[in-house]
């Protein structure tokens, strides 16, 4: 190539992406951003708020199942003051239908996947900004009229909402919860779905459209994979969610009948068995969609911080696209009690089953990646560490769940919860706290405290294995799930120790967070400075300035190799370091060497 | 300088960022197109859950004002593809004909729409009625809403096809609008034939 054509190239590819003029106003740069970054942020702060709202929430569960029917401390003279502090059976019904509910759609969604997609995707690809910057912040403002409406749903006549969070007809139509905070949850629900999906539609365009020069497929971040995968199954599963939740708000407003049957239904009626379709049809992949993402970081993490190659990169991505597809084919394994042909039930289950062959693959690889590796116990890593373990619980006990004999058993059991807490809750959980540790430098331009960090680290995983292993036990013993009071009946009283010991080991998890939210503010108030690459990681948005300036990239990377290059013994000896930059050229690199070690492979 | 070996070939940037404009749109419509796709299949299971359909003690269905409607719509995307296609040729004047054409049967549809429940309600089928209610009400209306919003995008159109705008350069505003017509198009064809029909 001459330099005249180095230099055309050059231009073509700054054209692509101009440099817009930063913003000035106040507004434009905090309120009403497009940049990326700052909507990432937003994000994060929001759901950061709903998760301890939500974590608030989960306590009073577990203070139920230890003292039953006892005077709440702290949140009892002050939020329950109208009960005495107690907390009775239908307030009861309310909390973890709003602990579900907010946890799902209001904290991990948009701290995995609104904060991290949108802070990750531009900047590991080599972007600019997002295919649509303006898009963009209109699903921040969507997402936060959502929120408004949860914390107005809190203030309904008759209370929040109460049917469950999987808000299943008839209880959640107005023959069975009846106020106003319901309706206002299944509306916030629509309105997070839209917004969902105005960031997902920004998310698969930006991957496809927007990969710098040189950025194929196989060359992008896990994270980016995750990432990618996970806003097209929102794009195509949310809407089905909508239409959901769109029903039953006709249904509660306008008085017609789509999930309303029998006596309350004078002229033939609906049918409530279509709301659980439609749900669970979104419901699987929602699973997913949660998980996704953090699979992604965690592959990345294990292999930055191992020194390592991902071990099979491709498995990995072909596994993940995998588990992708057969996400919308098994949502029956959560209805097999409704009456389903024994023959559906018996596909479902068959279906069900394959996806943990694809998962197998993904886990091997991440124990493959450490495996031999100069493994940097750094507190990403630790998170990431603790995601595999944790998540190895969920995967294992969701195969009970998966097959039709054991969960004719194991149904509406607590095992369930302990399941998917395990998996949704525990690996979602460990993986945002991964990445956050992982991209605090990146994003606000100064260091945690790693001291805090591993303190945090180890009551979170120790908690968490205790809390939601009591779940799976007092679940495999049989107790029902959802139970205001359990040791009313004969058969569970023996499992009040175990619940209580639960809950104690729940609300040293609950204040062990306080311990992130403080290294959180301190770090950002008085944090060590970050350097532009303090984890010695090759991808591109250490590359650039911590915190990187609005155009994310001065001038656009033109990438030259996978993201893993790590320990690689020729680069090791040109460059006197075991990383290299995507986009870093080696002088004494041959043009075809830097294609060949571009492919990812270990 | 397309015949220099080494130079990445690259289209002007504004086209480039027409296509990405436009692939946001069919991801947009694929994602929406499941949305109503859901909406059908709650309509399938409560019509199979029916011993009769319709139920016994509901009113029939009209026949002909849909009828009307699916070619209302017609016409519609018929004009609407000749704006694009006039926009493509830089004809501003049957632009902004055909743009107006476009909002006048956009617009008569949903008068007819209107008309056709208030006859529904007045032969005696309300809301209450049971899964048909639900779903006659319920679908023709939430498609209604789609019709309501592509005319404001149209409206907001016509100034710029008045001031000659969308040309032959320019376009892709007015070509996601089409896109966007032509699937509540569609829509509404399914929903003919799958409630309307059979």
């Amino acid at each position: 190539m001459t330099a005249q054509e180095a230099a055309l190239n050059r231009q073509a590819i700054e054209a692509l992406q101009p440099i817009h003029a930063p913003p000035t106003s106040f507004f434009r740069k905090y309120i009403w951003s497009l940049d990326h970054k700052v909507i990432a942020k937003q994000y994060l702060w929001s759901g950061l708020l709903f998760l301890l709202v939500g974590g608030i929430l989960a306590m009073m569960i577990r203070w139920q199942w230890a003292f039953p029917g006892q005077p709440m401390p702290i949140l009892g003279p002050t939020v329950l003051a109208r009960s005495g502090g107690v907390i009775g059976p239908g307030l009861y019904m309310q909390i973890f239908t709003m602990h579900g509910l907010i946890m799902i759609f209001f904290a991990i969604t948009p701290i995995l996947i609104g904060a991290f997609g949108n802070f990750t995707i531009p900047l590991l690809i080599g972007a600019r900004d997002m295919a649509f910057p303006w898009l963009n912040a209109l699903s921040f403002w969507v997402f936060a009229l959502s929120q408004c409406l949860v914390i107005a749903a809190f203030f309904g006549d008759l209370g929040a909402a109460g049917a469950g969070w999987t808000t299943y007809p008839p209880l959640a139509t107005n023959i069975g919860t009846p106020g106003t905070g319901q309706t206002l949850m299944v509306a916030a629900v629509f309105v997070t779905g839209v917004a969902s999906i105005m960031g997902g539609i920004n998310y698969v365009t930006t991957v496809i459209r927007l990969r710098a020069p040189g950025m194929t497929y196989l060359r992008m971040p896990l994270t980016v994979w995750g990432q990618f995968l996970t806003a097209i199954l929102n794009v195509l599963f949310v809407p089905v969610l909508g239409s959901a939740a769109l029903l039953l708000l006709m249904d509660r407003i306008f008085g017609t009948q789509f999930f309303i049957a029998g006596a309350a239904a004078v002229k033939g009626g609906g049918d409530p068995i279509l709301f659980q379709h439609l749900f669970w049809i979104f419901g699987h992949p929602e699973v997913y969609i949660l998980i996704l993402p953090a699979w992604g970081i965690v592959a990345d993490l294990l292999s930055y911080f191992s020194r390592k190659p991902a071990n099979w990169y491709r498995g990995s991505v072909l596994a993940m696209s995998a588990v992708t597809v057969l996400s919308a084919v098994v949502y029956g394994h959560h209805m097999f009690q409704t009456g389903m042909n024994p023959l559906l039930g018996q596909g479902f289950m068959l279906l069900t089953l394959i996806i943990s062959i694809p998962a197998e693959v993904l886990f091997l690889n991440w124990l493959r990646t450490i495996y031999k590796g100069s493994v940097r116990l750094t507190v990403p890593m630790l998170f990431a560490l603790g995601m595999v373990f944790v998540f190895g619980f969920g995967g294992l006990t969701g195969l009970y769940l998966g097959a039709v004999a054991p969960d004719i058993y194991l149904h509406d059991t607590m095992f369930v919860v302990g399941h998917f807490h395990f998996t949704m809750a525990a690996a979602s959980f460990l993986a945002s706290f991964a990445g956050l540790y992982y991209w605090f430098p990146k994003m606000f331009g100064r260091m945690m405290s790693t001291r805090l960090g591993k303190a945090h680290f180890w009551i979170s995983v120790i908690g968490i294995t205790l809390v939601f292993g009591g779940q799976l036990l007092v679940g495999y013993a049989g107790q029902n799930r959802r139970l205001w009071n359990p040791f009313e009946y004969d058969l569970f009283r023996p499992l009040a120790p175990l619940n209580r010991w639960t809950s104690y080991a729940a609300f040293t998890l609950f204040f062990g967070q306080l311990i992130f939210v403080w290294n959180f503010f301190a770090s950002l108030a008085r944090g060590q400075k970050a350097e532009n690459n303090p984890w010695q990681v090759g991808t591109l948005e250490w590359s650039t300035s911590s915190p990187p300036p609005p155009h994310n990239y001065d001038l656009i990377p033109v990438v030259l190799r996978g993201p893993h290059e790590l320990s690689n013994p020729e680069l090791k000896a040109a460059l006197g370091r075991d990383w290299v930059g995507q986009a870093e050229v080696v002088a004494t690199q041959l043009p075809g060497a830097a294609r060949a070690s571009g492919r990812g492979a270990t | 300088m397309a015949a220099a070996r080494g130079v990445i070939p690259y289209r002007p940037v504004r086209a480039r960022g027409d296509d990405t404009a436009w692939l946001g749109m069919v991801i947009f419509l694929g994602s929406w197109a499941m949305m109503f796709a859901s909406l059908f299949f709650a309509y399938g299971v409560l019509r199979l859950r029916q011993p009769s359909w319709p139920p016994v003690g509901t009113p029939p269905l009209p026949q002909l004002l849909p009828a009307v409607n699916t070619g209302v719509l017609a016409l519609n995307a018929a004009s609407l593809q000749l704006a694009l296609q006039s926009a493509r040729q830089g004809r501003r004047g049957q632009v902004v004909a055909a743009l107006l054409g476009g909002l006048a049967f956009g617009g008569l549809f949903v008068a007819l729409q209107v008309l056709l429940w208030v006859g529904l309600f007045r032969s005696g089928l309300v809301l209450e009625d049971g899964s048909l209610a639900a779903v006659v009400y319920g679908l023709t209306g939430f498609h209604a809403l789609h019709v309501a919003v592509g005319l404001v995008g149209l409206l907001a159109l016509v100034p710029a096809a008045v001031a000659g705008t969308l040309n032959a350069a320019r376009h892709t505003r007015l070509r996601l609008w089409v896109m966007y017509w032509h699937f509540v198009g569609a829509v509404w064809l399914t929903l003919y034939v799958l409630i309307f029909l059979l």
